[in-house]
């Protein structure tokens, strides 16, 4: 099973260090290792400021999703209010939806607001998750009450028993959320693609998809597999610093 | 240091379950109450209503001379201790006793002092570096009860908190919650199901059943002079014989007698008076298994019973005898040796007997 996973990832690396004429001769170990693929995408792209802004992008979305989604997961778990059921049945009821049918209402609103080429439009719409939301409901469902009133009476607002006292009791559930927010938005290509053109605001997978399928790669195929390295290299940095907490999460929260 | 009053005090949820019903209570202060009642009778809500965790639907609630009917958990001046501790648990015990402190923002001098002085008082000393996971209950219990002291409460409140211990630490906690009470000299309102925690630590117990308010008194009162039936059937261990008959005018007086017809006897002079209104009327009669012997007494009566089951105690038998109307426990010296469907001959002390009315429930003596 790795093995089937791992053979193409393998060769993409090998071939992305491979010689452009000697790719299509490829070995499980190459001859000869070149830099000359990073070199040459590095000149026809702006691949380093791609990075950044994926970065920048995924990073605050990131952060967002977790501060959003843990404030309402919270307070569906743990206050009582009028309509509380009525509102996570709509939020479950929203992920029945797919992105595609929110896309254009989605575009028309962001042309509206002139967000359009900003970095507002890449970041807004994905502040908000509702699978987020529900992961967070779960967790704070199951820390047990009398830890919150015990905060209540030593003083604690909500924010602060959600962030100081609950939160180190639910680290493999912002873990999960984090990685799995992350990894969406680092690979998020569609929306990108429809609200940004400028280069300068451009995520690294839609810079890298415009290059290789656009034809800026001049059908060099190691050019376009040194991008799509590039692409994978930071989720699986990510992924290998967590995957303790990652797997604790994914085996208790049920979620495959 | 303060009293807590309860005036009219009323819990109705959202879906209409009434929790509780026109709460009375004065708790004096540095008194010690004892709130008690079987599982689902509101008298963890009660605390938590105190404690401002659960809002007051009506009525009102003064700690010290302040109403504090709507005031937030934070500003009554109140500190709990629950059952399952309820320790952040990636805080030290240093930590955890400190945070409510931290957020009042008390210098840290004057925090490291209260800390040290709680420790000192619950002999946590040594414990101060380890996190909750890496203690026993007990321990933990003590730290709870800790960051109860810090906060130099006008009122503690307990919630349960030996529920989570085996029954020797129970014992132990016991004492040490009474020595407690003693040396910080302090206001308690302590919830438990558990009768003998009730009548072994409370100045002052309020019983309660199904949202309703039985009985507030002394556990020597409740013991001896219970309101009602329900007072007189939860407070003691073996619960009180309560015994269904009919009183009727004789020649000598008023007479008893159960429905089964076994057991009969002539009230004496002193309950005349005060059942002569319930002539031919059903009442209850309620005999402590301690007033019922197998040792002939000048005050007693007698009947006969078989014997359903034996519980041998060490010092004494309690054994259940079928015969009257209902089943009725009583205890039995070892001494005499008594096997499943025996007849026996019981003696009934008629000098500490009750009676209720049937309607009612209430007592009449």
């Amino acid at each position: 099973m790795a093995i089937t996973f791992l053979y193409p990832f393998f060769w993409m690396i090998m071939a992305s260090l491979t010689p452009e004429k000697l790719i299509g001769s490829l070995t499980f170990i190459p001859d000869s290792f070149t830099f000359n693929n990073y070199l040459a995408m590095f000149g026809k792209i702006p691949i380093g400021r791609a990075l950044l802004n994926s970065m920048f992008v995924s990073s605050v979305i990131t952060l967002g999703v977790i501060l959003i989604g843990a404030m309402v997961g919270y307070a569906l778990a743990k206050t009582r209010f009028m309509g509380r059921n009525f509102i996570f049945y709509l939020i479950i009821f929203t992920m029945t939806l797919p992105f595609q049918i929110t896309l254009i209402p989605n575009y028309i609103t962001i042309v509206k607001l002139g967000w359009v080429d900003q970095y507002t439009a890449l970041i807004i719409p994905f502040l908000v998750n509702n699978f987020a939301i529900l992961m967070f409901r779960q967790s704070f469902m199951s820390v047990p009450q009398a830890l919150i009133d015990a905060a209540r009476i030593d003083g604690c607002s909500e924010l602060r028993i959600i962030f100081q006292v609950l939160f180190p009791s639910i680290i493999p559930t912002i873990v999960t959320v984090g990685i799995l927010t992350f990894m969406t938005t680092w690979n998020e290509v569609l929306w990108p693609l429809i609200v940004v053109r400028d280069e300068m605001v451009m995520t690294m997978p839609q810079l890298v998809t415009l290059f290789s399928v656009g034809g800026r790669a001049d059908a060099q195929l190691g050019v376009k597999l040194a991008s799509a390295v590039l692409l994978a290299l930071p989720i699986m940095i990510a992924y290998s610093f967590f995957q303790k907490y990652f797997i604790q999460s994914m085996a208790s929260s049920g979620i495959k | 240091m303060a009293q807590v009053k309860l005036n009219h005090i009323e819990k109705v949820y959202e879906g209409g379950f009434n929790a509780a019903k026109d709460i009375n209570l004065h708790v004096k202060n540095k008194e010690f109450v004892v709130f008690v009642g079987p599982s689902g009778c509101g008298k963890s809500t009660l605390l938590r209503m105190i404690a401002g965790l659960e809002e007051i639907t009506s009525g009102e609630l003064y700690i010290g001379e302040d109403d504090v009917t709507t005031t937030p958990a934070k500003n009554r001046g109140i500190a709990m201790v629950f059952q399952n501790y309820a320790l952040y648990p990636h805080m030290t015990v240093y930590q955890n006793m400190a945070f409510g402190l931290k957020i009042k923002k008390v210098n840290k001098k004057e925090i490291y002092e209260r800390v040290m002085e709680a420790s000192k008082i619950l002999e946590l000393e040594d414990l101060m570096d380890k996190r909750p996971g890496q203690m026993s209950g007990g321990q933990r219990q003590r730290v709870a009860i800790g960051r109860a002291i810090v906060r130099h409460p006008k009122v503690f409140l307990f919630d349960e908190p030996l529920s989570n211990l085996d029954a020797k630490l129970r014992g132990q906690m016991r004492v040490e919650i009474a020595k407690l009470h003693t040396k910080l000299d302090a206001t308690m309102i302590y919830v438990t199901h558990d009768q003998v925690e009730a009548m072994t630590l409370g100045d002052r117990i309020a019983v309660l059943n199904d949202g309703r308010l039985e009985q507030f008194d002394t556990p020597m009162n409740l013991y001896n002079k219970p309101d009602n039936i329900f007072v007189a059937r939860f407070i003691g261990s073996p619960p009180m014989n309560l015994i269904e008959g009919q009183l009727s005018n004789q020649e000598k007086g008023l007479r008893f007698k159960d429905t089964s017809g076994n057991l009969e006897f002539d009230i004496p002079e002193d309950f005349q008076k005060r059942l002569i209104a319930y002539t031919d009327k059903r009442v209850i009669l309620g005999v402590r298994s301690e007033s019922i012997t197998d040792k002939r007494d000048a005050a007693s009566i007698n009947f006969q019973g078989t014997i359903a089951t034996i519980e041998l105690l060490g010092n004494e038998q309690i054994i259940a005898v079928t015969g009257l109307t209902d089943t009725v426990i009583c205890r039995v010296s070892t001494k005499r040796v008594c096997a499943l469907e025996d007849t026996v001959e019981l003696f009934m002390d008629i000098s500490s007997i009750y009676f209720f009315d049937k309607e009612s429930e209430q007592r009449i003596i």
